[in-house]
């Protein structure tokens, strides 16, 4: 069965998360990633998280007793979950250019 | 310095309470807590804070509720004050204006805007229910041969109507909204 196209959300979630980053550090990742262009709101990046980590393609790391912030980072099928979505991705431009006569 | 304000506010007229939070927070008075009368306002710097206010399902102190607010203290937001609904709890939150200098967004996702509007519709439907079995019982009762206290029921029965009727729209208006969102889902994420 295809993959289901990621939200934008997700995508940039799952690409920010090749390192360890607490919620915040994700938000601000993000940002940069899109030039300022994709803004997370923390509810949205809250549900999304508890989505990722259910579906076993991000993993909650064990507090850090000190900051009290919780870490998040990407698993091999999360990477997988990736890697396909890249390939749908680049389908998608490749078709774009190539029927609307771009490069 | 604290300043208390005496204040009515509908519970469907969220986006009302929340735009005069912002007002007063724009003056240099920021929301410290809300009761169902009654505002308290600390004075601080003008727009230091921009302000939220959401239905969230369940109470307030449930597991999950908790571990969304600590969630959202390391986002900088800040749970300020809360009141208990049967049901559901009305949040006030709120962040720096430095860091939402647009204002103070929970939710950038339809799917999130939509669920968190199906949690204030089902109390205003809570609501349009409550008050309507109020009005019946009260009509009912105003008509009751015997009762020396009819005009009392009767009083009681539009009082509740004119809730009940304002809850029904209420109502209607937030469906709209989800429908609009609906709308836009279909076309854009």
């Amino acid at each position: 069965m295809p993959q289901q196209a990621l939200t934008e959300a997700v995508f940039y979630i799952l690409l920010s998360l090749q390192k360890p980053l607490h919620g915040y550090g994700i938000i601000q990742i993000v940002g940069e990633l899109s030039n300022g262009r994709v803004k997370l709101a923390p509810g949205t990046l809250y549900g999304a998280l508890n989505s990722l980590v259910d579906k076993g393609w991000i993993d909650a790391l064990p507090e850090n007793p000190e900051s009290r912030k919780k870490e998040y980072v990407i698993t091999n099928s999360g990477r997988m979950v990736l890697e396909d979505e890249l390939n749908r991705l680049t389908e998608l431009v490749d078709n774009g250019r190539r029927l609307l006569g771009g490069n | 310095m604290r300043r208390v304000i005496h204040k009515l506010f509908w519970i469907w007229q969220l986006d009302k309470e929340e735009a005069w939070i912002n007002e007063m927070a724009s003056h240099g008075y920021s929301l410290e807590h809300a009761g169902r009368f009654s505002f308290e306002f600390d004075e601080t710097e003008p727009d230091k804070y921009k302000y939220k206010t959401l239905f969230l399902k369940g109470s307030y102190n449930s597991e999950e509720n908790v571990k969304y607010f600590r969630f959202l203290e390391e986002m900088r937001i800040n749970v300020v004050s809360h009141i208990e609904y049967p049901g559901t709890c009305c949040v006030y939150t709120r962040g720096l204006s430095e860091d939402h200098p647009e204002g103070l967004e929970i939710y950038s996702d339809i799917d999130s805007k939509i669920n968190c509007l199906k949690v204030s519709a089902g109390y205003m439907i809570f609501v349009s229910a409550f008050t309507l079995f109020a009005a019946v019982i009260n009509i009912l009762s105003a008509l009751t041969p015997a009762n020396m206290v009819w005009w009392l029921n009767l009083t009681c029965a539009v009082l509740v109507s004119v809730l009940c009727t304002a809850s029904v729209i209420a109502t209607v208006r937030i469906y709209m909204k989800i429908g609009k969102l609906r709308k836009e889902r279909e076309i854009h994420e």
